[in-house]
């Protein structure tokens, strides 16, 4: 696709050059004076003070993306850096949406350098050729005698001129080239991608000047405090706030949907009168029957049956059959409990509704612009151009602020219609952690086969889980029922070539809400696969680094993870060092990694002391912040595998704060080392890669402490302690 | 009216005074790099200073700092400047950032009453402020690092 310029378009001294990015790349290139006010969603500008200006079409919740994916155009065009200015989409504008989640506009599931390393530089690289153009033009020479330094376009005969400059010259006479054609960098060129420049975010995030939803203040502002139904689907019946009315600051009482808000001028008179609400709940709903323990026991029947059988969510070969004629045979149950995200920046929001009620402004830290959009033009009618998003950095993510419905978001428009103000809704924890959207409780059963040499002869995983999707994006179910990624990733051992393979998704009813997580289903699949393959492994007679290796012969990448984990942990002569393997990854990312623990076998702890691991994520953009991702992915996973569980009882949330949801805290961290495979292949993301292998590395190592295989995640003391009686 | 110096300036306020100091901070004073996190002293990311002291600001009313002195991460330098902040720029510490105000203020006074720290002892005082992103071992190593400058 080749377009030349229209010469109306051009306007001699224009204040810079906007691309306009449509499917196939840059479809037109305009001065920014000739065109007047400009769309706001474009991938960038040039200003002719020399500065860059980067469309970030993610949104950041501690990943980095909003340095990183910027970065891979500036790259492409050759601009300085410091000339870069980043600017948030903050529309729901699907121009720049995410192929890999259909387009929608959707930070999760480790995607953003994946996808939008390729449009980026095509933006970049079209962007630096329109300049070159440009320059060839106003100096009379001929495009291919141009090269660039960072910003700069320099000619044969020594003529240079800054980006900024050309951006002024104007764009007649230019002609876009093609992004599929476009000529790309030879990545030993790079000079942006692969280096550690300092993260755009960490300044404001190191002196208290990072803006979050929960921060935002805006003038007229007031505050709510939402009492929330204490279970799924119930709905006030009756409401007495003669009290909460009373409490100096009170503005008004507004029935939302599944609970009843108190809006005040400060958040301290919302909370007050919170506190003395009478609400008669509704007592009809399914869920006041729904108890954790009982839920995970009815998936743990429901896999452990005679001929359990799912929706196929990866098949190779004759799983059954090979098993069925193997030599020997194993199964074993491994069991995880609901876990929740325990991000330190509670849900917060604010709305300010406009008089007419036909458009709202608000601001929110989502990992989605679209499904921010979208709730609000559901709440309020109106189309989603009539909402103006901003959005705000988030104090994390793991997956939470994912849903279709963003409910906090919800209640802070309907309390600004309802008052004619700014309202700003807070969750204190216990509302985050009561109402929380949690990582689905899974039973899962493995079945193999083995050959009388000791080699893996089929393998066959049921996993009992409800539908994620189903739940917390029901437009989404629609279209890939019964495929469900958020609760089966990583069932699909894909980095093991194995002969005979299955894995089936016992999709179980829902007792509670879910939502994505960290590493998805990943932090589950991976925990029961390793464990069993270490099981597996025992019963050969083998060792666990060597049973793996017969399985990556066709995956060199993979093997060079292995190979590399067992150097760096010293796993050859591991001798009393208590060492646990794990193999795992998450999408197309492996991971390799070894646990070393310790174990206080009179209360049932677990210490971690060091934990080494191998990292093949493709081409690295950010080195260092990918170093802090997988660490961090590594740090989340022993989290979730010591001490991680939501509990319910009668449909209601048991914990609610972080005395009785814990999370690691600095005193349980190991030594960690991590090695990045440098590859020749397109960027597949580190953000959850560190996650899915902790777990099975523990109770791995934990076994070669103490003989005994841990199947329950968490593993906390009490397990601990009955595992040690068997 | 409750009178108090906030970031070496005085400051009268007419909240409640039972009102969690945290609020009157962020909502009253506009200071928002304090945070809230949990109410309920278990995560550490309202950390300020009373005099020298890091403290949950979520566990103190406003009256309890009457005439005291308070330090918020933003009267910890004027401009980012303060060794612990120099230092955690340098380590590339943050990821969501949101924990790092109360990481960073409680760094702070553990150098200002411990200039040189083991280990240990740094492991010990940060146990008290949580960080979901898993930052630890890069806390670790910033504040050894503005050890070496304090």
């Amino acid at each position: 696709m080749t377009i030349t310029m229209n010469r109306r378009g051009f306007l001699q001294g224009a204040a810079g050059l906007t691309f306009f990015i449509g499917a196939g790349g840059i479809s037109s290139v305009r001065s920014e004076a000739a065109v007047g006010t400009l769309d706001v969603n474009h991938w960038l500008t040039i200003r002719a003070d020399g500065t860059v200006q980067i469309v970030h079409p993610s949104t950041e919740m501690g990943q980095s993306s909003y340095s990183t994916l910027p970065q891979i155009l500036a790259e492409e065009l050759d601009a300085a850096w410091n000339d870069v200015e980043i600017k948030q989409l903050n529309a729901d504008d699907r121009r720049f949406g995410n192929k890999l989640f259909g387009g929608v506009l959707y930070t999760a599931g480790s995607t953003g350098t994946q996808f939008y390393f390729d449009p980026m530089r095509k933006a970049g690289a079209q962007a630096r050729d329109v300049l070159l153009q440009i320059a060839a033009r106003e100096w009379g020479v001929d495009k291919a005698s141009l090269r660039t330094k960072p910003s700069v376009v320099l000619g044969p005969d020594g003529q240079q001129a800054a980006y900024g400059e050309l951006a002024a010259f104007g764009s007649r006479d230019v002609t876009v080239p093609d992004a599929e054609t476009v000529p790309l960098k030879d990545p030993s060129a790079f000079r942006i991608i692969g280096q550690d420049l300092p993260r755009r975010d960490v300044p404001a995030k190191s002196t208290g000047q990072a803006e979050y939803a929960i921060d935002v203040d805006v003038p007229n502002m007031a505050y709510a405090a939402v009492l929330r139904a204490p279970v799924e689907d119930e709905v006030p019946l009756s409401i007495d706030d003669a009290s909460a009315r009373e409490v100096p600051g009170v503005i008004d009482v507004v029935a939302v949907p599944d609970g009843v808000a108190v809006v005040a001028e400060s958040l301290w008179s919302a909370l007050g009168a919170r506190g003395l609400l009478e609400v008669e709940w509704s007592t009809t709903s399914p869920f006041r029957t729904s108890n954790s323990e009982e839920t995970l026991a009815e998936y743990a029947a429901a896999v452990s049956a005679t001929e359990a059988s799912g929706a196929t969510w990866a098949e190779k070969g004759d799983a059954p059959a090979a098993i069925a004629n193997a030599d020997s045979q194993f199964s074993q149950v491994y069991l995880s409990d609901y876990a929740y995200h325990a991000q330190i920046e509670p849900m917060a929001a604010v709305a300010d509704v406009d008089a007419d009620g036909q458009g709202a402004e608000v601001w929110a830290g989502t990992q989605t612009q679209s499904w921010t959009a979208r709730t609000v033009s559901e709440v309020l009618g109106i189309p989603v151009e009539s909402v103006r998003l901003n959005m705000m950095t988030m104090g994390g993510g793991f997956g939470r602020r994912t849903a279709l419905m963003q409910n906090y978001v919800r209640d802070a428009v309907l309390c600004s219609k309802a008052i004619g103000r700014p309202v700003k809704v807070i969750w204190p924890r216990e509302d985050d952690v009561k109402q929380g959207t949690f990582r689905p409780a899974a039973a899962q059963k493995l079945e193999a086969g083995l050959t009388a040499e000791g080699k893996l002869d089929g393998w066959y995983h049921k996993v009992a889980t409800p539908t994620v999707i189903g739940f917390f994006n029901p437009l989404r179910w629609d279209a890939v029922n019964p495929n469900d990624v958020i609760s089966m990733r990583g069932a699909e051992s894909k980095f093991y070539g194995i002969k005979d393979f299955r894995a089936d998704h016992l999709i179980m009813d829902r007792h509670a809400r879910l939502a994505p997580y960290r590493g998805i289903g990943a932090s589950y699949t991976a925990f029961s696969a390793e464990c069993f393959m270490d099981e597996l492994a025992e019963q050969a007679g083998r060792d666990p680094l060597e049973f793996r290796l017969d399985l990556v012969s066709e995956n060199p990448r993979g093997r060079h993870l292995l190979e590399k984990v067992a150097e760096m942990s010293d796993w050859q002569n591991r001798r009393n060092r208590n060492l646990g393997l794990s193999f795992a990854g998450y999408s197309s990312s492996m991971a390799a990694g070894v646990a070393e623990v310790e174990v206080d076998a009179d209360s049932g702890e677990i210490q971690i002391t060091n934990f080494w691991a191998a990292i093949d994520a493709g081409l690295i953009v950010t080195p260092d912040n990918a170093l802090n991702q997988i660490e961090g992915g590594i740090v989340f996973g022993i989290s979730m595998a010591l001490s991680e569980k939501i509990d319910i009882e009668n449909g209601e949330v048991v914990q609610s704060n972080f005395w009785d949801y814990e999370i690691t805290r600095a005193s349980q961290m190991p030594e960690i080392e991590i090695y990045v495979a440098e590859v020749d292949a397109p960027p597949v993301g580190v953000g959850e890669v560190g996650t899915p292998m902790v777990p099975a590395a523990i109770a791995n190592a934990f076994y070669a402490a103490q003989g005994k295989r841990l199947r329950h995640m968490p593993f906390t003391p009490d397990r601990v302690a009955a595992a040690l009686e068997t | 009216m409750i009178k108090f110096e906030l970031n070496g300036r005085p400051v009268e306020v007419d909240n409640p005074p039972d009102e969690m100091l945290l609020l009157v901070l962020r909502d009253t004073l506009k200071l928002k790099g304090t945070k809230y996190g949990c109410g309920a002293a278990m995560c550490g990311a309202c950390t300020v200073h009373v005099d020298g002291v890091a403290s949950f600001a979520c566990q103190m009313s406003v009256s309890d700092v009457e005439d005291a002195q308070v330090t918020t991460i933003e009267g910890l330098s004027e401009d980012g400047s303060h060794p612990v902040q120099r230092a955690w720029i340098e380590e590339q510490v943050a990821q969501c950032g949101y924990c790092q105000s109360g990481q960073i203020m409680r760094a702070a006074a553990l150098l200002a009453d411990n200039p040189s720290p083991t280990r240990q002892e740094i492991v010990d005082e940060m146990s008290a402020n949580l960080c979901r992103c898993g930052t630890y071992n890069r806390i670790f190593k910033a504040i050894e690092r503005a050890a070496k400058e304090v």
